[in-house]
């Protein structure tokens, strides 16, 4: 296998270690078990009814997901912010949905089929106006 | 008798807000990461994806080495709507071939920017060829910088041979209004669709 970066603007990473290390943090695995899961995905820190958040036993990358996701964010952020790429970001997360840790909202143009809604639209609209 | 605490868990704070994104599309360099920056409540973030590609060109000589994997990144931003509600602009990587093996970018998106520049035009036939061939409505944004508009409305029209309902803004995406004004006529455009489809 080789390897190539490609982006708008060159990356300076070292290819091989961009490529290695994420997949050391998922203990080997490159494909998340979950295919639900997507770029704007919103995934929300879940407490107990004590407002403790369940993180003992978890990686560092666990981790700052929880910490990260406590205000509710989206699967790419997630994955921007923590410098991973988005692969490694779904199985990490899968891991915390498995677990109970965190829950998953579906984005809304999925949910409503092909044609977003009008309201929705309206919504969207009335929003950037205040831009 | 039930130890599992997993369903007695709540989220940390407020419930999460729909999420819908659009593209910010066109050829390299025309703008797509300044249109995010111009109109993101946070400075663009930088997300990657690994992709498995054919590879075509490459030394072949044991007959095995037939895939690659390419890193592609994209820039976006977000604008809060409402509590409920937010928006993401997604600045599609510049190479619409790395689009199709992306399904998840182009997946579920409510419509795309198409940002074009006049001095190369035939840089955003790609982005406006991959979005009329699966019908993903869209608008075109014409960046002039500093307002300089060295072609009309028209001329640009004929040469994307773009559809008479297809809108076309000229803008400087560095200004938020314009950037702003180029999103709302996707919606509008959005919308216009919808009467049409449901009569």
């Amino acid at each position: 296998m080789w390897v190539n970066h490609w982006a708008d603007e060159s990356l300076e990473e070292d290819p091989d270690d961009s490529f290695v290390r994420p997949y050391t943090i998922t203990h080997g695995r490159t494909s998340s078990a979950r295919d639900d899961l997507t770029l704007i995905t919103v995934i929300s820190t879940l407490t107990s009814p004590d407002g403790l958040i369940d993180n003992r036993g978890l990686e560092p990358e666990h981790r700052f997901i929880l910490d990260q996701c406590r205000t509710p964010c989206v699967l790419a952020e997630v994955a921007a912010r923590l410098n991973l790429p988005v692969a490694v970001t779904k199985i990490l997360i899968g891991d915390l949905i498995d677990t109970g840790r965190v829950s998953a909202r579906p984005p809304l143009a999925m949910a409503a089929g092909q044609r977003p809604d009008i309201t929705l639209l309206q919504a969207v609209r009335d929003g950037l106006r205040r831009l | 008798m039930d130890f599992d605490d997993s369903d007695r868990r709540h989220p940390a704070s407020a419930p999460a807000p729909a999420a819908v994104k659009i593209l910010i599309a066109g050829g390299f360099g025309v703008g797509k990461t300044t249109m995010v920056a111009s109109v993101s409540e946070v400075a663009p973030l930088r997300t990657e994806e690994y992709l498995t590609v054919a590879s075509v060109g490459v030394d072949d000589v044991d007959g095995v080495a037939d895939k690659a994997t390419t890193t592609v990144a994209m820039d976006f931003g977000r604008i809060s709507i409402s509590t409920g509600l937010v928006v993401y602009l997604f600045g599609t990587p510049g190479q619409e071939r790395f689009w199709f093996m992306w399904k998840d970018l182009v997946h579920g998106a409510l419509g795309a920017v198409v940002l074009a520049d006049t001095r190369r035009l035939q840089s955003s036939f790609g982005s406006i060829d991959f979005f009329e061939s699966r019908g993903i409505p869209f608008v075109v944004g014409v960046n002039c910088f500093g307002g300089r508009q060295d072609r009309t409305v028209s001329e640009v029209r004929e040469a994307l041979d773009l559809d008479p309902h297809v809108p076309i803004l000229m803008g400087d995406l560095r200004q938020r209004a314009d950037s702003r004004d180029l999103l709302l006529a996707l919606i509008d455009h959005l919308m216009a669709g919808q009467s049409v489809a449901t009569g």
